[in-house]
């Protein structure tokens, strides 16, 4: 049984716009409940956290501050980084885009002729789509996260940042794991399926000997890479494997290894609403005697440096992909990730992914927003997400002024007319004397509208239109004036 | 390796243009680093006592086991934990003092042993170089007391050993007591947990399941 009708494409070139992806979730009664109630649990237990701590909004500016000077020195944080990284041996890579990400993580795994690799929750590599072109290219990759493992196996798409299989019930993943173990007994409770889990990884640990990870930060003053993870399988990729590759977008990097102090304090809590995440990992290129002997960074801008070119959008860059705005978001409440046609959903997604496309797709997700500012609220490095959306809808619009098909749409024609019959009393006047006339052949008894035909449709699917009342305010005025004369 | 660095130099220029405007130039970027405001709370509050309370108390959320000794009893409590979790075979960074490898147990000092001969070890005897109260977060900086990375982690059963002046109260005064940064770090905040699953809190799914502590008042 499929769980979801149509299977989500999670690649912004290829995904439907956001009100046709969000249908199939809308029309999911199962999913839905799924959705939110993990949301719920999540939401209740952050407020809880969140309130004990007396200088939250002190720290939510205290890492605003430090994430936007290290953007605006972006450059020399890196390079800073890059060469304490190689002085303790590390290998510092950098990939322009995805197709150049994903062809240095393959010929570093060729070189250690690495046919199998585990790995650890990473978004950046589903941004790339590195699992498919490493399959494609015949590795085979192993997802060691609890969450990333059912969705590997039950051939699903993430659905969220911090936990992506939040839309798949117990039941549903005991119906997975049943079938790709070939564990017939296995029940529902989640300590045996989780069990299940550990039993199936814990030879792949042991034994392979490539690893591939994310990064939660980047510290320029150490060369370090920080990890920051709950289930421990962060740390077997991190220890056990003779290879790792870390894959981290340019905007991970932090000055200083002091700067954790700001951002670990808001990370677990904004995220999973726990006071801090179980493990948090940090390495500094090669330890001799103690983890991977061989270690790779591959830094990825894959459109980072332009959306770092504009002023307003750079704070986009600041995320630190905690997912608080998507848990706070009543939109992704009601619809899910899979709607956003993107490995980030949510008011970070609607931002992130069509910049991260430079607007040429994804145009639908800046609209994706009631604008009603809980992102904002509850983000912990302050991005004013409301401010980018309204900035991007903007350009979108630029975007189709320029274009010659504009004409053929039907709400740029309807606002041309409506600009010329607003900038001229006289035909205002007589729009408003055919328009009661033709509407009023719509408008029941109660004074409403309830359907109208063709496009007028669109507006009475889901509302009703008040009918024109019979005398229109500015006759009504003049008799009145009339009146008191 | 010409198409790699074309890349870097290309990424490079870009960001150099996009930050034109608002980047420091190299002689002032640490001035303007040190003046970013910092007005969360960096020094704890705590008397000694509440501080060492409010540890235990926030391990014990976590589910971790917690017993406190002074410094002349902790031999017979480490060997008391050992012989509670009804375990034989333990591992030992090379680095604890002799008189916690308490007798009576199978000790494997780990002086570079292979991953296969830690796997089957049922527990690890570890020491720690600090611990944060205020989240309940134990911090291993993996000196020779505290052990390569491997050692906590392959085993099922972790027992700890914390001395009062270890424990700080927030995570900034961590910081401030480690100036110069380590080189390689885990941050323990209780075991190993996932809610993945309808965000029922599962405890171990890799790590060691179980995570025992003994506090150890070394001051008076």
């Amino acid at each position: 049984m499929s769980l979801v009708a149509d299977h989500p494409i999670l690649d912004p070139t290829l995904a439907p716009p956001f009100p046709k992806g969000a249908l199939p979730v809308l029309r999911n009664p199962q999913l839905r409940k799924n959705v939110a109630h993990a949301i719920d649990v999540i939401q209740a237990k952050r407020a809880r956290l969140v309130a004990e701590k007396t200088d939250w909004q002190q720290l939510r500016s205290a890492a605003s501050d430090l994430r936007t000077h290290a953007l605006e020195n972006l450059g020399a944080y890196l390079q800073e980084f890059e060469t304490r990284c190689t002085a303790a041996g590390g290998h510092v890579h950098w990939a322009s885009d995805a197709a150049e990400a994903r062809r240095i993580v393959l010929d570093l795994l060729r070189q250690e002729n690495a046919s199998e690799v585990i790995k650890i929750k990473t978004m950046t590599s589903a941004e790339i789509q590195l699992n498919p072109f490493l399959e494609a290219c015949g590795v085979r990759v192993f997802e060691t996260d609890l969450a990333e493992i059912i969705l590997q196996l039950g051939e699903q798409e993430p659905s969220h940042i911090v936990v992506p299989a939040l839309h798949i019930n117990r039941s549903q993943v005991r119906e997975i794991f049943a079938r790709t173990m070939g564990l017939k007994d296995l029940s529902d409770d989640p300590h045996a399926l989780t069990a299940a889990a550990r039993t199936y990884l814990r030879r792949k640990f042991l034994d392979i000997p490539t690893a591939i990870s994310g990064a939660n930060f980047l510290i320029a003053e150490t060369g370090a890479v920080a990890v920051v993870e709950s289930e421990g399988n962060g740390r077997m990729c991190l220890t056990l494997p003779r290879t790792m590759i870390t894959l981290a977008g340019i905007e991970k990097v932090l000055p200083r290894f002091q700067d954790l102090e700001i951002v670990l304090q808001l990370l677990a809590r904004s995220a999973t609403g726990e006071r801090m995440n179980p493990y948090t990992s940090l390495w500094t290129g090669v330890t001799p005697g103690d983890g991977p002997q061989n270690f790779h960074v591959v830094l990825l801008d894959n459109g980072r440096s332009s959306i770092l070119s504009k002023p307003r959008e750079r704070q986009t860059l600041k995320c630190i992909r905690c997912a608080a705005c998507m848990n706070a978001c009543p939109v992704y409440r009601q619809t899910g990730g899979h709607a956003y046609g993107s490995v980030y959903p949510g008011p970070i997604g609607a931002i992130l992914t069509p910049q991260l496309m430079q607007l040429h797709h994804a145009q639908s997700l800046p609209y994706a927003s009631s604008l009603c500012g809980a992102c904002y609220e509850v983000c912990p490095v302050k991005i004013n997400i409301p401010e980018v959306l309204i900035d991007l809808r903007a350009q979108v619009t630029d975007q189709e002024r320029r274009s010659l098909g504009r004409f053929l749409d039907p709400m740029y024609l309807g606002l041309r007319i409506a600009n010329l019959i607003f900038s001229q009393a006289w035909l205002f006047h007589a729009a408003q004397f055919f328009g009661r006339f033709g509407l009023g052949l719509f408008t029941r008894k109660d004074g409403w509208i309830h359907s109208l035909p063709s496009v007028g449709a669109k507006w009475t699917q889901t509302r009703d239109l008040r009918g024109l009342p019979g005398q229109p305010f500015h006759s009504w005025w003049a008799a009145r004036a009339k009146e008191a004369k | 390796m010409s198409v790699p660095v074309q890349s870097r130099q290309q990424i490079l220029d870009r960001i150099r243009a996009a930050t034109q405007s608002v980047a420091k130039p190299p002689a002032e970027l640490s001035g303007a680093y040190a003046a970013l405001p910092r007005p969360y709370v960096r020094q704890g509050r705590l008397p000694k006592d509440a501080r060492i309370r409010l540890l235990i108390e926030r391990l014990r959320e976590y589910d971790a086991e917690v017993v406190e000794s002074t410094p002349q009893d902790l031999p017979s409590a480490i060997a008391a934990q050992l012989a509670a979790s009804g375990k034989r075979t333990f591992v030992a960074p090379p680095g604890l003092p002799a008189e916690w490898l308490v007798p009576g147990f199978d000790w494997k000092i780990d002086r570079g042993l292979a991953t296969p001969e830690i796997e089957p070890a049922e527990g690890v005897l570890t020491a720690a170089a600090c611990a944060i109260a205020d989240s309940g977060t134990i911090v291993l900086h993996h000196s020779a007391a505290e052990g390569r990375r491997v050692i906590t982690l392959l085993p099922d059963w972790h027992l700890c050993i914390l001395f009062a002046s270890q424990v700080v109260e927030t995570l900034p005064e961590y910081f401030s007591r480690f100036q110069q940064p380590p080189t390689l770090a885990t941050y323990i905040s209780g075991p190993s947990a996932t809610a993945d699953i309808e965000m029922t809190r599962i405890k171990g799914v890799h790590g060691p399941r179980f995570l025992h502590v003994i506090l150890v008042h070394d001051e008076v």
